[in-house]
């Protein structure tokens, strides 16, 4: 038994290394989107163009945009005379924000009673960068009116004090985006990686027609799910380990928890979606079939995961349903473990829902396999 | 000795579809036996359920003695099987094909290395060890797959079309390959279309719309399925000779069975062709067409094959 398992392997790992180019691209493929996503989630947006359109002109008005600049998420694209310049900037998509300072600005902040307002317009077609304006516009906005109230109220700044609310992030201090994508994006590249490999692993011998021909030889249908899913945990496995150690060193994504748990729960995670893969792998009559299936499942999953959106905000029964996808429940795992050094007895939830699951993810897998094979 | 291949009353329903209707026949030890059907006939519906890759809707398939069913992992060791579509993995080179195969039957590597050796010299591909499978040409793959099909030394071995696409002398090549093996003592089960490969097995069996409708050695299937004589006709116009004879056929001036072109010449088949002989001589000449030969032959395994289709 085992002599033949190793010959299956073998043969699949030829099979790998004719066809280099398919494991190439999904192991450093997978790193390469990473870097990508973690590159570009891991820097501040900041140097947001912004116009403004100063109808005051005063000393009020430049301080007004002096502040703005100095919060660094805007840079100063033009000071401009009409409106209908930035109507064509926010159009042409050139600026994410215009400010426009009315003529009565430094006036109304002198007076006593003065009601200084200013109107601003935000790109809203691209949300980040107007959210992240929009709270960098407002930070000005409050320290300005703070500013108003203890001058008019006469009093010296170190004897104000107000509402101070002690705001701390846990797990994430920074608040750093890379935190929150990096592992996220890490283990839907893993759910992808096996799920492929695994749907590849019969609609392969299908298309080809030496499917028939193995089942003719001494095989047993055992020997042959385990002589097919060995080369894909290796090389999931592989992509896990390059993944991780990607996202540790160049984005000091910490690993707070046990790695020897990590490695475990990831391994078992790769049981259940190889279980998946291997459905639809004898499903599938083609590769081409069997990869388009890889991408309906993988999409769906990715819905549910929480990750595009807290599963939390759902309707309770599409929450229901996120709860059954295994890929929910490791990525918790995998923030947990990683980010709050979560160790067992907070995990476990997870982990038995990840367990229930995945015993009837690979009985069914095993048996439809089999029969199919048989 | 049991024989190699027993069906008794084997039958495959696909849904209300009879894809083989009761077939029952029996190829003994080292013989080839061929299985003969038009496209679509059940042939490798029957195969399969030989393999036990489907099991039947009615009816037993016995090989070497034992049943199909339930006994598949001993059968697996002591049969080979060479499929229709290419059987051998055309990303790995001939050894490493060679190798899987070896492995996958349990051979050690004392008696594996000897025999990828006799296989190779058996498919003449020594030296060409490190050539991937995918380059080699047609007749090449196909003595390629036969060397490895045979390579755990099966006693019987099942070839569903083993030689479609693949020039005439190469199958020659292949056929030479099979009487060798007959020769060890080995039994060849063999599907084909080509009725000049079926003229070399020992017995036969027709297989039509997944009936069973003549068996037995080639010569007493066409003694027993042709109802008449084949006459072949010479003449200066083939072609206008068959029109005429068909013409007068219909209306009753000439009483033959079957009238074909083959090439330049004509068979004609009539229980009694000697009788119509000179009515032919006649019609042919009120024609202007010159006969220049007419003789009796024996019918071909085509003729067989053509007659019993219509």
């Amino acid at each position: 038994m085992f002599r033949r398992i190793l010959a299956l392997v073998k043969k699949e790992f030829i099979h790998l290394r004719n066809d280099w180019w398919l494991p190439a691209f999904m192991l450093f493929g997978g790193v390469l989107e990473l870097m990508l996503v973690g590159w570009a989630t891991s820097r501040p947006i900041n140097n947001l163009p912004l116009m403004v359109l100063d109808h005051d002109r005063s000393a009020a008005s430049r301080a007004l945009v002096i502040s703005l600049e100095n919060t660094e998420t805007f840079a100063l694209e033009a000071m401009v005379d009409d409106f209908q310049t930035i109507e064509d900037a926010l159009e042409r998509g050139e600026i994410s924000a215009a400010i426009i300072i009315p003529p009565d600005y430094a006036e109304e902040m002198a007076a006593a009673n003065g009601t200084p307002s200013l109107s601003m317009i935000l790109n809203g077609a691209e949300s980040i960068p107007a959210t992240a304006a929009l709270h960098a516009a407002e930070g000005v906005a409050a320290t300005l009116n703070e500013e108003l109230i203890i001058k008019r109220l006469k009093l010296s700044p170190d004897e104000f004090s107000g509402f101070a609310p002690r705001l701390r992030v846990w797990f994430n201090e920074a608040l750093s985006e890379a935190l929150y994508t990096t592992p996220a994006e890490m283990g839907l590249m893993l759910e992808f990686t096996t799920l492929l490999f695994a749907a590849l692993a019969f609609s392969r011998e299908k298309e080809l027609g030496t499917l028939e021909q193995l089942l003719v030889m001494p095989f047993s249908s055992l020997e042959i799910i385990i002589g097919k899913a060995i080369p894909v945990i290796v090389i999931a496995f592989t992509d896990f380990l390059l993944m991780l150690g990607m996202v540790h060193f160049a984005f000091d994504v910490p690993i707070r928890g046990s790695l020897p748990l990590l490695f475990i729960l990831a391994f078992g995670y790769l049981l259940v979606e190889l279980g998946k893969g291997m459905v639809l792998s004898v499903i599938a009559k083609t590769q081409m079939q069997a990869f388009l299936l890889v991408l309906l499942f993988g999409m769906t999953d990715f819905m549910f995961t929480g990750y595009a959106a807290p599963v939390e905000s759902m309707p309770k029964a599409l929450q229901f349903f996120a709860n059954i996808v295994p890929a929910h429940h490791w990525l918790e795992i995998l923030r947990g473990i990683l980010l709050k050094g979560a160790g067992m007895d907070v995990l476990w939830p997870h982990v038995l829902a990840l367990a229930i699951l995945g015993t009837i993810i690979m009985t069914f897998s095993l048996r439809f396999v089999r029969r199919a094979l048989d | 000795m049991t024989p190699a291949i027993r069906t008794k009353n084997l039958t495959k329903y696909f849904g209300d579809f009879t894809a083989v209707n009761g077939i029952s026949f029996e190829a003994k030890r080292g013989e080839i036996f061929g299985f003969l059907g038009p496209n679509g006939s059940g042939k490798t519906t029957t195969i399969r359920m030989m393999l036990g890759l489907l099991t039947p809707s009615v009816g037993e398939v016995q090989a070497l003695g034992i049943s199909v069913s339930g006994n598949q992992a001993e059968l697996q060791q002591r049969t080979g099987y060479m499929s229709q579509r290419f059987s051998l993995y055309n990303d790995l080179t001939v050894q490493q094909n060679l190798q899987f195969y070896g492995a996958a039957y349990g051979l050690n590597n004392v008696d594996l290395k000897a025999r990828i050796l006799d296989a190779l010299s058996m498919a003449g591909l020594e030296g060409r060890e490190d050539a991937k499978t995918k380059d080699l040409s047609g007749g090449w793959r196909q003595r390629l797959a036969l060397s490895a099909a045979i390579l755990h030394r099966p006693e019987l071995i099942f070839l569903d079309e083993p030689t479609a696409g693949v020039d005439p002398i190469s199958r020659r090549a292949f056929w030479d390959l099979l009487y060798q093996l007959v020769a060890d003592g080995v039994t060849v089960f063999v599907t084909t279309h080509y009725m000049d490969e079926a003229e070399h097995c020992h017995n036969l069996a027709f297989i039509q719309r997944g009936n069973l409708i003549a068996e037995g050695p080639p010569a007493d299937i066409k003694a027993k399925m042709m109802k008449g004589q084949v006459l072949e006709i010479s003449s200066s116009d083939a072609i206008n000779t068959v029109k005429i004879l068909r013409a007068a056929k219909e209306q009753g001036k000439v009483s033959l069975q079957e009238i074909e072109l083959y090439g330049s010449l004509v068979h004609v088949v009539a229980p009694d062709v000697e009788k119509e002989k000179n009515t032919i001589q006649k019609l042919l000449k009120n024609e202007e067409i010159h006969v220049e030969e007419m003789a009796l032959i024996e019918a071909s395994l085509e003729d067989v094959f053509i007659a019993s289709m219509k």
